[in-house]
């Protein structure tokens, strides 16, 4: 029998062509304490994918830290990196939020924009967009990693800690 | 980036060689592809028949490639995806933009 919640900490090399085998791993290792349903399964593998894929993109570092927290009825999926804090586009409001009362609307590029929710001056959850009902092939972004974790997730929140220098990246999922 | 292309009458069909469609390769395919539509090529059809998974931005490369084809009166079908990658233009909601089929026949189909 299982005592929750289960930690599990785990390091991958940041190599583009074994992303994919890192998150069969991770996924081995949760069915390993729990059971998890096919739709489960394809929402954590699309979640770490884009996780290792953006630490691959955006960090010098040659591993990236995966912590997963096996906890009833929730898993969390904590992704820890060393860095500066995440950069918006200059027209973005920026890390430290001053008000954190209102939603946010911020853009890495021009094709890469999101709404997010701050929870403090800095961290702060991405929101899921509002469903159109007129998709335009001209008006589609390009850049899809985060969105797809906002979509895949139940929550996905960041957060930076200015004296560690230490980028956290967490997404829970509720069963 | 590993591609077979095969002329099926005025069809071109791209096959993925690689098991992954990942961000080293994705700027390799869009430029192949985008080479193929410059030499006249309208009707594309891409077989993920051995593609094992797909990644963000390998999808941007897809959105890529069919933004420079309508202009163009251009049609793309994409065939073969496995389940985790329809899972993932579904959750993007990318299966209303793209012309997803199961087999090549059905595409074939789709362009009479």
């Amino acid at each position: 029998m299982n005592i929750f919640p289960i930690i599990l900490n785990l390091d991958f090399p940041n190599d583009p062509d074994k992303i994919y085998e890192y998150t069969k791993d991770i996924l081995s290792n949760l069915l390993e304490h729990i059971d998890l349903d096919l739709g489960y399964q394809r929402r954590i593998k699309l979640i770490v994918v884009e996780l290792l894929t953006n630490s691959i993109k955006h960090s010098s570092e040659a591993t990236t830290a995966i912590q997963l927290v096996i906890d009833q009825p929730h898993l969390s999926i904590h992704k820890i990196e060393k860095g500066l804090k995440i950069a918006f586009s200059s027209s973005s409001p920026q890390i430290p939020f001053e008000n954190i009362k209102n939603v946010l609307n911020i853009s890495f590029s021009e094709s890469n924009k999101h709404n997010i929710q701050p929870l403090g001056a800095y961290k702060f959850k991405f929101l899921k967009p509002p469903p159109e009902d007129d998709l335009d092939i001209t008006q589609m972004p390009e850049h899809f990693g985060l969105y797809i974790i906002t979509l895949a997730a139940d929550s996905f929140v960041y957060q930076y800690d200015p004296e560690l220098g230490e980028n956290t990246y967490t997404v829970r999922l509720n069963f | 980036m590993n591609v077979k292309k095969q002329n099926i009458e005025d069809l071109v069909l791209l096959t993925i060689v690689d098991r992954d469609a990942n961000l080293t390769k994705s700027e390799n395919f869009k430029e192949i592809v985008f080479k193929e539509i410059e030499s006249g090529t309208r009707k594309l059809i891409i077989s993920f028949e051995n593609v094992e998974y797909l990644d963000s931005s390998f999808l941007g490369a897809l959105v890529a490639i069919l933004k420079n084809l309508v202009p163009k009166n251009g049609r793309l079908t994409l065939i073969e995806l496995n389940n985790d990658i329809r899972n993932l233009f579904e959750l993007t909601r990318l299966d209303k933009i793209f012309d997803l089929k199961n087999s090549l026949d059905k595409a074939i189909e789709g362009f009479k």
